[in-house]
């Protein structure tokens, strides 16, 4: 197959020399930017530009010699109606009409083209004004700092019916040519139009791939539809088909449809049809151009102080229950860096937290890991603009967050995992209001949190201690101190803290640490082991069977999703005897030592053998049952969910005999305030059930969520 | 900074020290419900649209000693067999203001049933009764309530509208 037949062929048929390189199969991007000097190795000598006019009278003496077919006659004819420039039937005319009306051009204005057959003008240079135009006025409005840009083409979707009537008629004329040379009218266009439009908006052109910056060309082309009506004679059953499914397929001709319509055409029934190849009544025109930016995230970590603030806004019924909420507060002053309206900044920045606490809740320590995206971002903001929109949202004396760091969107996984995996540490008022049924005391003597009391919640476990797993435990325990040591003088405690701050901040690099020490989830062989003092080893473990009967949430809840199983470490803990489990209840009814208060242990040991351990690599204290909290039951399905409690540890509070000072970690997902009350029963075994009596819980915070983030 | 735990609430603050049931439900009262004298049912209606069935306190129930058994097995409805799928309740069991949620058995032999008070879709039993009836008795209005349903939006609104609020209903049993 001769290239130089091939372009001559296609010339014929009506092609712009772009157009031409394409069916030849040319890849080369410079042939593209240089299209008129690069197709002169193509051309005869008698078909070079300087002498235009007797090209035309070539070309168009060869159509009327070929007179392969009506189709092509009528190319000339709609040609002749349409371009207003010569009435004359004969098309060798209109050619030199054309030249006739450029024999005194400006110097800069080149020859105007033909309208081309197969690109519709897509590609000739002399339409390309509108297009730098249409992208020049968005970039001015928007004004990205962006350096680089990708572009895109939405072309006429009868492009892909002039290909495919083209390349037929090419196999026709030259055996053995290959459609699949084609190269694509995108990738042609961002080749020549691309490069030139680089220049103009004064950016670097860079694909899809890197660039962050896509600017979209919309090309509109007014004969489109009707011309693609043939496909219905080419491809009756598909659209009869789709009219069937009206619903379904709103517009008829989609790219898809037309490529399947196309797929098995052959020339012939194009040819039936129409051809495919109808001239074009004018040319595609650039209606449209469409700049959009790739998100931009940061990350940073947000400490939440009041108690009357919703993570995002709280409305019910169309009205504001609370008059603000954590996102609202970040959200403005980046709202103000981008120059955002606050209507805007709702639907442009989007808050992505690793779980939420309720209204209710405080979240301190480290704060909670948040990200940021921002669609459509016209510039990174620089680290002193960061550094301002901590400043602002601090200012709000409810929110504050220390640092926000720009982060990837692969970022996004490590905070999503994180809120489905890692442990969270509360600190709580409770109230005992009830006697407990260990208490030996007059029905009317004042109720009293007692030494046992705390004893009994300070030791209390339902599960196997994990020997396995001897470094958390000791890690676990060392947190533990800390918040005993804290609480005996807090005053001493915050010191203790700030140097703790300290040196966490040098050794681990870490630049934020929560005061108890909590922050940052350490590996199991941590160089801290050596300082740890085990002080849960006072309670005498209860075995239990762990089954690995993964019970399935299937929940909508965002922190409740399932953790994987380590199957291995499952297997190594079941292998407690099935007697164990007698054991198990008998032991319950020694330890609690009440006939009638066994009763929940009793329902609860059976309900953990049943249970599995997925937070395999941590010592779990206690197993516990929640079946979906009624607060959300209208909106998630009921389900009974195995939920862990890590680490506890009450204290007394002084001056207040009713209340105590509880430390809790838990298991991503546990529903602290239900375990906290039991809930009607509805958590087991709770707090309550843990102290033998009536308990309530009076405030909660959020000490610490163990997930390093930002990223490093 | 420093902030504590104990400076963050008002412990002279009453609203603090709500149970459960009173921080999330509103109560509300049937009473005499078929004719029969302190027939009393209470509805707790959490603003979600989920309400628990429970008996009021004025109820008859509690003026018996006797022993008593629970029974959930209404004319051929098993109501301990109620499951419910999805965040929809799909399958829970209809119920309408006469449905017996499940009916009390005396040592005598004598037995009546209690009337759910409302139209919805049974979600919950609460299957300790069975083990424990005695949590009818001790805590009728926390862990011993009977059942959890759910209604529309628009029924549950009529129902609170309808019934006998808890202030009347202190008034009422007060008398
Ligand atoms: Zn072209």
């Amino acid at each position: 197959m001769n290239p130089k037949a091939v372009y001559k062929y296609c010339k014929h048929l009506g092609c712009c020399e772009a157009c031409c390189l394409r069916y030849m199969g040319i890849k080369n991007p410079n042939a593209y930017e240089n299209v008129a000097n690069f197709v002169l190795k193509y051309q005869d000598e008698v078909d070079k530009p300087m002498r235009v006019i007797e090209q035309s009278q070539n070309i168009a003496s060869k159509i009327t010699d070929t007179k392969e077919n009506l189709f092509d006659v009528s190319i000339r004819e709609d040609l002749n109606n349409s371009n207003g420039n010569s009435l004359d039937i004969n098309g060798a005319d209109r050619k030199i009409s054309n030249g006739d009306s450029d024999t005194n051009p400006p110097p800069s204005k080149r020859r105007k083209l033909d309208i081309c057959v197969s690109c519709l003008g897509v590609l000739q240079e002399d339409n390309w004004m509108e297009g730098y135009v249409l992208v020049k006025d968005i970039l001015f409005k928007k004004r990205y700092e962006c350096a680089t840009f990708a572009c895109a083409l939405s072309a006429p979707i009868t492009t892909l019916l002039r290909e495919r009537a083209i390349t037929l008629r090419l196999a026709d004329e030259f055996p053995g040519y290959d459609d699949k040379i084609l190269t694509a009218l995108k990738e042609a266009w961002k080749w020549s139009f691309g490069v030139k439009l680089a220049t103009e908006i004064n950016k670097t052109l860079d694909s899809g791939a890197i660039s962050p910056l896509l600017i979209t060309l919309n090309y509109d082309y007014a004969d489109d539809l009707q011309e693609l009506e043939i496909l219905k004679q080419v491809s009756p059953q598909l659209f009869e088909e789709r009219s069937k499914q009206k619903r379904r397929f709103v517009t008829e001709f989609t790219r898809r449809s037309v490529e399947q319509a196309l797929q098995n055409a052959s020339l012939q029934s194009l040819r039936a049809a129409g051809g495919g190849l109808a001239c074009a009544g004018a040319r595609a025109m650039c209606v449209g151009a469409v700049c959009t930016h790739a998100p931009n995230y940061l990350a940073g970590r947000y400490i939440k102080l009041s108690r009357h603030l919703p993570q995002s806004p709280w409305i019910l019924e169309g009205k504001r229950v609370l008059p603000s909420s954590v996102q609202e507060i970040i959200y403005k002053p980046l709202a103000d860096l981008y120059n955002l309206a606050a209507e805007q900044a709702d639907g442009r920045l989007k808050l992505i937290a690793a779980g939420r606490e309720d209204v209710d809740v405080r979240c301190l320590g480290e704060g909670r890991p948040f990200a940021i995206e921002i669609t459509d971002p016209t510039r990174q903001l620089t680290p002193e603009e960061l550094a301002s929109a901590c400043e602002h949202i601090s200012k709000s004396g409810e929110v504050i967050v220390k640092q926000i760091v720009p982060i990837t969107r692969e970022d996004l996984i490590q905070l999503k995992k994180g809120e489905e995996t890692k442990s969270k540490t509360y600190e709580a008022i409770c109230i005992k209001l009830s006697h407990s049924k260990y208490d030996d005391v007059s029905p009317d003597s004042p109720i009293k949190v007692t030494p046992e009391d705390l004893a009994r919640i300070n030791s209390f476990r339902n599960t196997a201690r994990n020997t396995k797993d001897t470094e958390n435990n000791i890690e676990n325990s060392k947190s533990i101190c800390n918040i005993s040591g804290g609480i005996k003088d807090t005053t001493d405690n915050l010191d203790n803290c700030e140097s703790m701050h300290q040196d966490d901040k040098d050794t681990s690099g870490v630049p934020l640490r929560s005061p108890d020490n909590f922050g940052t989830v350490k590996e199991p062989n941590s160089q801290d082991v050596k300082d740890a003092t085990d002080i849960l080893d006072n309670s005498t473990p209860l075995k239990v069977k762990l089954a690995d009967n993964p019970d399935n949430p299937n929940d909508d809840k965002n922190n409740e999703i399932d953790l994987s199983v380590n199957v291995l470490e499952i297997k190594n803990r079941e292998t407690d005897a099935e007697s164990d489990i007698v054991d198990t209840l008998k032991s319950d009814q020694n330890v609690l030592d009440s006939p009638d208060s066994s009763r929940d242990f009793l329902d609860t040991s059976v309900e953990v053998r049943e249970s599995e351990n997925r937070n395999n690599c941590e010592d779990i204290r206690i197993m516990i049952q929640q079946k979906t909290p009624i607060r959300v039951l209208h909106r998630r399905p009921l389900l009974t969910r195995t939920r862990h409690i890590l680490e506890l540890k009450a204290v007394e509070v002084p001056d207040h005999p009713q209340l105590f000072r509880m430390f809790v970690r838990t298991s991503a997902g546990t529903y602290v305030k239900e375990w906290a009350h039991g809930e009607l029963g509805r958590s087991r075994p709770s707090l309550g059930d843990v102290l033998g009596a009536k308990v309530d819980m009076l405030a909660l915070d959020v000490t610490a969520v163990h997930l390093q983030w930002p990223p490093q | 900074m420093e902030y504590n735990i104990l400076d963050s609430i008002d412990l002279n603050d009453p609203a603090i020290y709500k149970s459960f049931t009173e921080r999330y439900f509103s109560k509300r009262y049937l009473l005499n419900v078929n004719g029969i004298k302190n027939n009393d049912i209470m509805l707790m209606f959490h603003s979600n649209r989920i309400t628990l069935i429970c008996l009021a306190p004025s109820h008859f129930f509690f003026k018996k000693n006797d022993n008593y058994t629970l029974n959930f097995n209404i004319g051929k409805v098993d109501r301990l067999s109620n499951q419910v799928k999805g965040k929809g309740k799909k399958g829970g069991q209809a119920l309408f203001p006469d449905s017996a949620i499940c009916k009390v058995e005396w040592g005598d032999k004598t037995a009546f049933t209690i009337p759910c008070g409302m139209r919805g879709t049974l979600v919950e039993i609460n299957e300790k009764l069975v083990k424990y009836p005695q949590l009818l008795k001790e805590s009728p209005d926390s862990d011993g309530f009977i059942a959890i349903m759910l209604s529309s939006i628009a029924i549950t609104d009529a129902t609170k509208k309808e019934l006998i609020t808890h202030e009347e209903y202190l008034k009422i049993v007060n008398v």
